[in-house]
């Protein structure tokens, strides 16, 4: 007991004010990279609140009205608006869906050890890398009617669907518009899941092989569990990605036929239209639902891992 | 919670004052400075023309001819994309920064009105006065906005028909005719996908036929009518009864001649720029230019395309911004335009010049089209009012509303339209 209080070497204030001092350089180091954000995220974010509150002269220049919340009222009260976002809503449950599963089973295949798995890897990429508005024109392309490749094929070969005006039909037209989505970021949701895949350890694998567990067993009981972290990240990346689609559907139908985001509408109304408070408010809405989606994954995906880091400990 | 509540709003309430109190100056008429024709004499200095792409090389061959011949001035070219809604907001972006970038303006006919009511062009209207005569009279109305001009006319533009000299001997004189032979033959194909294109194409058919948008004051919105309601049924039974392919409603105009020019249509619904490339494509010999058809017993009238030059209101160097926007509407550039580039000249002596009547056989017919021709209506929210046009035309053509609704739902959000202030 004795030799333990000996060890203190500062009585107990000054140890606070220690604490406290340390405590407060942090903060101070922190003011920077807080103004950082404050200047590229809050400013612009609050400045688009702030010109959602007004409506903006589109004869005179310069000239502007509060509104109050008159934008919001237009905004929900507008068919429009409830349509663009069941489209948002459903294009990207359905089309991160699709990327999470075929991403998985491309991460699987590529984590295999095989001739030209470098390859491979590459390749399975280029999609990626492609400009969304270049991917968006060719799949325009390739859907066009009568002329275009999917339709000359059906045709050739005698198919049913070679008279299908495929963007210019509703469904169709969304399906389409995911079809080129999918194509699109599958290998980014793979490389992702890819790279969790590459962080479990071996041994788990080995320690699970001799106890006997097949390889369905091993993909329930190890794989998926341990790929849960990744996934999560890949998972937010992407439906916040395609809550925001812009490119594929401007390019693809203008939004026509059942595919108007809400991101279009919003930019219609701000840049098109030039109704600036409108659009603002259309903006923020749709801000406020990637957020409160992000929320929910975070909550309910976010608290599994959690949970999983504890049981690891 | 309900103290933050009540903060936020006493914070709101604040805001909403400050803005109040700044929005009460501005407003009144339209305040611009005028250009007289004696200005651009003796400019010097450094001009730039922003206007869509140039994707014929006309542009850059006019802006090399005039730095020879006016070594005091020194003309570039800032090439916008090819889309003419993204060349607007490119403008648009640049005029509300007041920017100086621009000096001449490369305005698609309906832009007039927004941007001359926005103040951001100099009034052109002593300088228009004095060159008008040589002007063919349709495009000088696209450049008027509450009484006075606002740019030179450059190029103009008027639809035309387009149809199979091996399938169809005559070509009809009305709308109904094209339509029933179009469905014995091959079909017609026009500009049917939601965009400026589709309000063209139904505005031509709706003038036709004695409607209208606005009254001629701008102010009412006339469009709610039994003519409105007739071309849409006009056009709905056309898809319906295949003499349109439902097709149509994703065609833009190089989707429409890429599938007349593919043998897939009888006629074809399009600009003259058409003409030229199908002359070099697998049907050359078998397709000629009709005189654009009327509907209901009246003759056809068209709605008049084109650019128009204007002079930005930031320009650093608006002398010499007129004098090289008057150098681009004099004959020769005109008519180089007219050959090289198939930009129908707004100057009436160039349709009279044999060598442009030997290279476009249908001049004449063109200058008659274009002189018939009728503006789209004028006004600062023309955008929103094509919208609202174009939006219902198309889920008519879809079959998803019925001509009678689509005409009462465009009356009014284009009411809607013309109440923003």
């Amino acid at each position: 007991m004795e030799g333990k209080a000996e060890r203190l070497p500062l009585p107990r204030s000054r140890r606070r004010s220690l604490f406290r001092e340390e405590r407060r350089l942090g903060a101070a180091m922190l003011v920077p990279s807080l103004a950082v954000i404050a200047l590229v995220a809050a400013y612009p974010i609050f400045y688009a609140i702030w010109l959602s509150l007004n409506e903006y002269s589109v004869i005179t220049p310069g000239l502007s009205r509060f509104v109050g919340l008159d934008n919001y009222v237009d905004a929900l009260g507008s068919s429009e608006f409830w349509a663009a976002m069941k489209t948002t809503v459903l294009f990207t449950v359905i089309s991160v869906g699709l990327e999470l599963v075929i991403g998985l089973g491309m991460a699987l295949v590529m984590h295999e050890a095989f001739r030209g798995r470098a390859l491979l890897r590459a390749v399975v990429l280029v999609p990626w890398a492609v400009l969304t508005v270049v991917t968006a024109i060719t799949w325009r392309t390739m859907f066009e009617p009568e002329l275009g490749f999917v339709n000359s094929t059906l045709s050739a070969l005698s198919l049913p669907g070679a008279d299908v005006v495929w963007l210019g039909e509703e469904g169709y037209a969304l399906a389409v518009m995911i079809l080129a989505d999918v194509w699109k970021t599958a290998p980014f949701m793979a490389l992702l899941i890819l790279a969790g895949l590459q962080g479990i350890p071996r041994d788990l694998y080995d320690a699970a092989k001799v106890d006997g567990a097949t390889v369905w067993q091993r993909f329930r009981s190890i794989t998926l569990p341990l790929l849960v972290p990744a996934i999560t990240v890949a998972l937010i990346f992407r439906t916040l990605d395609a809550l925001r689609v812009f490119d594929l559907p401007y390019v693809l139908t203008k939004g026509a036929n059942g595919t108007e985001t809400l991101s279009l509408i919003a930019q219609r109304e701000l840049v098109t239209n030039r109704n600036t408070g409108l659009g603002s408010a259309l903006a923020v809405l749709t801000f406020l639902t990637v957020m409160a989606i992000s929320f929910l994954y975070i909550r309910l995906v976010g608290g599994n891992i959690r949970a999983l880091t504890k049981e690891q400990e | 919670m309900v103290r933050y509540v009540i903060a936020l709003g006493l914070a709101l309430a604040t805001l909403g004052l400050a803005a109040c109190g700044g929005g009460d100056d501005g407003g009144g008429g339209i305040e611009a400075e005028t250009l007289q024709p004696s200005d651009a004499k003796g400019a010097s200095g450094k001009v730039t023309w922003c206007i869509g792409k140039d994707t014929s090389g006309a542009f850059n061959t006019a802006v090399d001819d005039f730095n020879q011949q006016n070594p005091n001035l020194e003309a570039d070219l800032l090439e916008l994309p090819e889309s003419a809604d993204i060349q607007r907001e490119q403008q648009i972006q640049r005029l509300r920064a007041e920017s100086s970038e621009c000096d001449v303006l490369g305005m698609d006919v309906i832009w007039t009105a927004e941007y001359a009511a926005s103040g951001w062009l100099y009034d052109l209207t002593p300088v228009v006065e004095e060159l008008e005569g040589a002007f063919i009279p349709s495009t000088v109305e696209t450049v008027e906005y509450e009484g006075k001009k606002w740019a030179l006319p450059f190029n103009t533009n008027a639809g035309f028909l387009f149809y199979r000299t091996d399938e169809v001997p005559q070509p009809p004189t009305t709308w109904e005719d094209v339509y029933a032979e179009a469905k014995e033959g091959n079909g017609l194909v026009y500009q049917g996908e939601r965009y400026e294109g589709l309000t063209v194409d139904f505005l031509e058919l709706l003038y036709s036929a004695g409607g209208k948008v606005l009254s001629d004051d701008g102010e009412t919105v006339e469009i709610d009518s039994p003519e409105t309601r007739e071309v849409l049924e006009f056009l709905q039974k056309g898809i319906e009864e295949g003499a349109v392919t439902k097709a149509v409603t994703t065609y833009e105009e190089e989707s429409s001649r890429r599938a007349f020019e593919a043998g897939n249509a009888t006629f074809m619904r399009n600009w003259p720029y058409a003409y030229a490339l199908g002359k070099e494509s697998a049907i050359a010999d078998d397709f000629e230019v009709a005189k654009f058809p009327g509907y209901g017993g009246n003759p056809g009238a068209g709605v008049v395309g084109g650019y128009n030059l204007g002079i930005s209101a930031y320009s650093d160097n608006p002398n010499g911004s007129l004098a090289f926007a008057e150098y681009l509407t004099t004959q020769p550039v005109q008519k180089e335009m007219f050959l090289k580039a198939t930009l129908p000249a707004v100057a009436t002596a160039v349709y009279q010049d044999p060598e442009v009547k030997e290279e476009i056989p249908f001049t004449e017919e063109l200058l008659k089209a274009i002189e018939q021709a009728e503006a789209r209506p004028v006004s600062p929210v023309y955008t929103e009012i094509s919208e609202a046009i174009f939006n219902n035309v198309f889920e008519v053509l879809q079959g998803r509303q019925s001509p009678d609704e689509a005409t009462s739902k465009m009356a009014s959000e284009i009411e809607t339209a013309l109440q923003r202030f």
